[in-house]
């Protein structure tokens, strides 16, 4: 929250005192420290392929296009002991079918790649209940033209369990097309509440008639940090915020990306 | 603690006993005009060279000399120097009226000698700026700005373009004492650093300690920026103010009966009329402005009794209606008691609240929800000046403060989901007591020798865990009210010499130790009023910085030009971090989101100027390095401050054109911030993330800008005088960097961009009407 309003300050502030601001798109030499190896590994409890995606990254200069890693050993142990080995299947992307994650047990992913091996724990929360998606208008803008249209802004409710800490990531797709904004949420301050957490985005902007679809995940606290630390990272943010850097991941040793053990439920809405 | 009380009073027993029979001159030097004290103002013996003495910041100064005929010398920047016979044979008062300068003529006045101050005193990497200079000098909008002028000075820093924020030898913003009339100014800036909270109307004195700190100050690590108001006119009822593109200023001032005089300015902008005309609906239902009111009353009883009441309020307001709105500011009050003892002792007992706070609103149906914060501090104070003889004066005192800090309370309103929540108030006292003397050791060498011993005592009640390398809470324990948390005791020593090597040449060095117990955690580099102070506590200790500092002095031209090169080192300890995904809202573990290192700051300080004259100025340079060593950042290593600049030139000209024009000018040309840029990108949950390797491996590039102001005086007037000044910000309109910012390109798909923003790229002209009758 705090960063929301700062952002608002600057936003105003920087908009009313320096009408002359201008941005440039500049061309920055820099370092290249690609070939890294990244991790991305879900585990839900929805019944379904359980998948892990292993790329490397690419120098910034590069289109968005990330070399699979192929060839790596990767299971995934449940905290009863038992294994569950991935099997590689195109593009990087290592799966396992018929393995539902279970709240309340702890996962560790293992994978072994390039002579190095990594391991993730985490575990998976009990899930709190999506139980509407609501719209309301937003800021209001031109949209040129003279055409005045009211952004909407798509609300999740939820109701959050008392007495336990609770943290969400929630996923938005406009008419299909990702939000790259990060929503992550804890119960800090509405620990118990019946919560409506407003995804407000600066990326699509949403009007009456868009179909908006929600993804809400519980995440453990370590993947909270990891999601938070980019949200806060975000380039939308104000300016000087913290110190960009990856952000502290679960996987040791270090390498880029995660490894989750979440809930998962989805709704979809069409904006009125 | 009770010894370090003993020593002065040792020395004064001592030192009298063997002291050979004098007397003493003291009294107070103030401006003819106004009756306004003057404070640096210097009184010297003719006939005995290595007699100077200064006023203190209430005008009081004290000498001493065997019986005899003298001359009495005293000289101020831009005052005519007054000569005065004297026949010392027991001990008197001499006050001072002295008038200020003909700009014009003063070519022909430096002959007069102006005084070798610099030269001569131990202090070091101190500099004052008269408000003439500051009100000169060119600022963006026409804003006069104490803070923006003196981060044109060699080692102070303004943390980015048009920001009051500054960084002083390497020291991060939160580790400069700010102090307007004593009291401790938390949050020096409006609208997020655009403007400081000083309005310079209100200004009398400024002066910035970037090392060799007296042992009188003491609290943070890196400097003192000691702002004193003025205390009104005490001849004559004035009124003066401005109108300017962004606010107006009217301050009045005049004298309250014989002995007292009175001093009341404000100053408001009015930006919120300018969103008035916005299209926007968010923008024209928005509101943005801020004040401040500066008020000072004194009343002098008799020579040797005098009261000063000042006060300070400021306030910020920003909101968008029905969504969001805030408010934040600082409010002080001084109470100052003088009292003269004798001729040789002077008192001063101060009695100081201080406080700043926040407050947040968000107004959404949900999340209806308040935020607030506040910092307070009672302070008490007793300081002592003792003229103990021709070559010794001392300062001891003894300083109690209370702080209370309420860092967070969240308070829902009706359908909000969001839960009230109070984080723990915490308490606490700095108590302090000190000691130096200023030791005339020959006729060449004069040291300043000083002890500060400082003091932080955490108190009950509240709940206080203790957090391991890694965040987590390894142990809780509960205390009660008053009862000792954590106790920590400083010794600061602080030392400066200077040996004349001429007349007009010197050589100084200094060294002092430095503590400080109070920390902002700010983890973004903008002037936030979000920020959240904490204690030295069980997981925070106190902050130490050594510095370390040799310089050389020297004076051309019959003191009218001053050069001085200084080189400092600095090593910090205790100095605090985030980790990566800090969470320090509503945080009751504030703690357990932070890191613990060190740091280091050396440079060479370059600084030529002209005191007098149709034209004066300065050109000050600076080369330095400023670094921060963190086990959990970095791999450990060393990394650029992102405050690290290696290069950082100054130039500061005035011109007198004649009679009603006058001419000034700035160019400022800096190395850019140490930032952290990417290495590489990769994707998670389909976002494109960027990947880093150092930490501020990368620098932002340089700024260079140059600023030009004409003012233009009225005609004379009996009754009246006005004034017009007309400033240009950014004459050549360069695009100096802000951010730099990483993201995905919205012209080639599937492609990423670095993204520049300048918030001032193209030259801001302003205009500003002062008047005065």
């Amino acid at each position: 929250m705090k960063n929301y309003n700062n952002s608002i300050l600057f936003v105003l502030t920087i908009g009313l005192l320096c009408l002359t601001a201008c941005e440039e798109v500049i061309d920055l030499k820099l370092d290249d420290a690609s070939g890294q190896l990244v991790i991305e590994g879900s585990l839900t409890n929805a019944s379904g392929p359980q998948m892990v995606k292993l790329t490397k990254n690419i120098p910034f200069t590069s289109t968005n296009i990330y070399p699979p890693v192929i060839g790596a050993v990767v299971t995934v142990q449940a905290s009863s002991g038992v294994s569950f080995p991935l099997i590689e299947g195109p593009a990087g992307t290592y799966t396992v079918n018929g393995l539902a994650g279970a709240p309340g047990s702890t996962y560790t992913l293992i994978v072994k790649s390039g002579g190095h091996t990594y391991s993730a724990a985490s575990t998976m929360p009990n899930a709190v209940a999506l139980d509407s998606l609501t719209s309301k208008d937003g800021r209001s803008g031109n949209t040129g033209g003279g055409n005045i249209s009211v952004r909407k802004v798509v609300t999740a409710h939820y109701q959050d369990p008392p007495g336990v800490k609770n943290q969400y990531l929630f996923l938005v797709y406009v008419n299909g097309v990702q939000v790259k904004n990060v929503f992550a949420y804890d119960d800090n301050l509405t620990d118990g509440s019946h919560v409506g957490a407003d995804l407000r985005q600066s990326d699509i902007d949403v009007y009456v008639g868009d179909t908006v679809k929600v993804e809400m995940l519980c995440i453990d606290k370590q993947i909270y940090t990891y999601w938070f630390a980019l949200q806060q990272q975000d380039a939308h943010g104000p300016s000087g915020s913290t110190a960009p850097a990856n952000p502290p991941t679960n996987i040791s040793p270090a390498a880029l990306g995660y490894f989750s053990a979440h809930t998962i439920q989805t709704k979809t809405i069409v904006v009125k | 603690m009770k010894y370090i009380i003993l020593i002065p009073v040792l020395l004064i027993v001592f030192s009298s006993a063997f002291a050979q029979k004098k007397f003493t001159i003291s009294g107070t030097i103030s401006d003819k005009s106004t009756g306004e004290t003057l404070i640096g103002a210097t009184v010297r013996i003719k006939e005995l060279p290595q007699s100077g003495v200064a006023t203190n910041s209430y005008g009081f100064y004290s000498i001493s000399a065997p019986q005899g005929l003298y001359t009495l010398l005293v000289t101020y920047v831009g005052y005519e120097t007054v000569v005065r016979p004297d026949s010392l044979s027991q001990n008197h008062t001499v006050n001072f009226a002295i008038s200020q300068q003909n700009a014009l003529n003063e070519v022909v006045i430096s002959s007069n000698r102006p005084n070798n101050n610099q030269i001569v005193s131990p202090q070091m990497g101190l500099e004052k700026l008269n408000m003439s200079q500051i009100n000169n000098v060119p600022v963006l909008m026409g804003e006069k700005d104490i803070l923006k002028t003196i981060s044109l000075l060699p080692g102070i820093k303004s943390a980015t373009e048009g920001n009051t924020g500054f960084y002083v030898r390497g020291g991060a913003s939160d580790q400069n004492l700010i102090l307007l009339d004593e009291a401790t100014v938390y949050n020096a800036s409006h609208l997020l650093g655009f403007f400081s909270t000083f309005n310079s109307d209100a200004i009398k004195d400024v002066s910035i300690y970037k090392g060799g700190m007296p042992a009188e100050y003491g609290g943070r690590l890196s400097s003192v920026l000691d702002i004193k108001m003025n205390n009104g006119n005490s001849k004559d009822f004035t009124v003066q103010g401005g109108l300017g593109l962004i606010s107006s200023r009217i301050k009045f001032e005049g004298p309250m009966g014989d002995k007292g005089s009175f001093m009341v300015s404000g100053r408001r902008t009015y930006l919120d009329l300018l969103l008035k005309g916005s299209k926007d609906t968010t923008l024209s239902n928005s509101t943005l402005n801020f004040y401040d009111l500066n008020a000072k009353f004194n009343y002098r009883f008799n020579d040797k009794n005098a009261i000063y009441i000042s006060g300070y309020f400021g306030n910020d307001n920003l909101g968008i209606q029905d969504r969001f709105g805030s408010n934040w500011g600082n409010t002080t009050t001084t109470l100052r008691y003088n009292h003269i003892f004798s001729n040789r002792l002077f008192s001063n007992t101060s009695v100081i609240y201080s406080n700043y706070g926040y407050t947040m609103e968000n107004f959404s149906t949900q999340n209806n929800f308040k935020s607030t914060s506040q910092i307070t501090d009672l302070n008490l104070k007793q300081d002592f000046q003792y003229s103990l003889s021709d070559s010794h004066s001392l300062k001891f005192g003894i300083n109690v403060l209370h702080h209370t800090i309420a860092p967070g309370n969240i308070t829902a309103n009706g359908t909000s989901n969001t839960n009230n929540k109070d984080v723990e108030k915490r308490y606490g006292f700095e108590n302090a007591t000190y000691f130096s003397d200023t030791w005339k050791a020959s006729p060449k060498l004069t040291v300043e020798y000083g002890l500060r011993l400082s003091n932080m005592i955490l108190l009950g009640p509240g709940t206080f865990n203790t957090y391991d390398t890694n965040g987590n809470t390894i142990s809780s324990n509960s205390y009660g009210s008053g009862s000792l948390v954590k106790n920590y005791l400083n010794l600061e020593p602080r030392f400066s010499a200077s040996y004349q090597l001429s007349e007009a040449s010197s050589v100084k060095a200094s060294f002092n130790r430095n503590t400080q117990n109070i920390h902002l955690l700010n983890n973004s580099t903008t002037s936030t009023p979000t920020a959240l102070y904490v204690m030295s506590d069980n997981n925070i200790k106190p902050e130490i910085a050594d510095q370390m500092s040799v310089g050389w002095f020297k004076n051309f031209k019959d003191n009218a030009f001053e050069f001085s090169a200084e080189l400092y080192y600095k090593n910090l300890q205790n100095q605090i971090d985030y980790r990566d995904g800090a969470q320090l809202n509503a945080n009751q573990d504030v703690a357990s989101q932070l890191t613990y290192g060190s740091g280091r700051a050396y440079g060479l300080e370059l600084f030529l100027k002209k005191k007098y004259g149709r034209f004066n100025g300065w050109i000050g340079y600076t080369l330095s390095k400023t670094e921060r060593q963190f086990d959990s950042i970095n791999n450990g290593d060393y990394f650029p401050a992102s405050q690290d600049r290696t290069h950082d030139l100054s130039v500061v000209g005035i011109y007198k054109i004649n009679k009603r024009w006058s001419f000034s000018s700035t160019f400022i040309y800096a190395t850019g911030n140490a930032v952290s840029y990417p290495t590489g990108k990769y994707a998670v949950n389909g976002i494109t993330t960027f990947s880093y390797s150092e930490r501020n491996g990368y620098r932002l590039p340089a700024n260079n800008r140059l600023d030009i102001a004409f003012t233009l005086e009225g005609k004379e007037h009996k009754k009246y005088h006005s004034s017009w000044n007309f400033g240009l910000y950014n004459v050549y309109g360069h695009k100096n960097p802000y951010t730099i910012t990483f993201q995905e390109s919205e012209t080639k798909m599937g492609t990423t961009e670095a993204l520049q923003t300048s918030i001032f790229p193209t030259p801001i002209p302003s205009i500003t009407w002062n008047f005065k009758f």
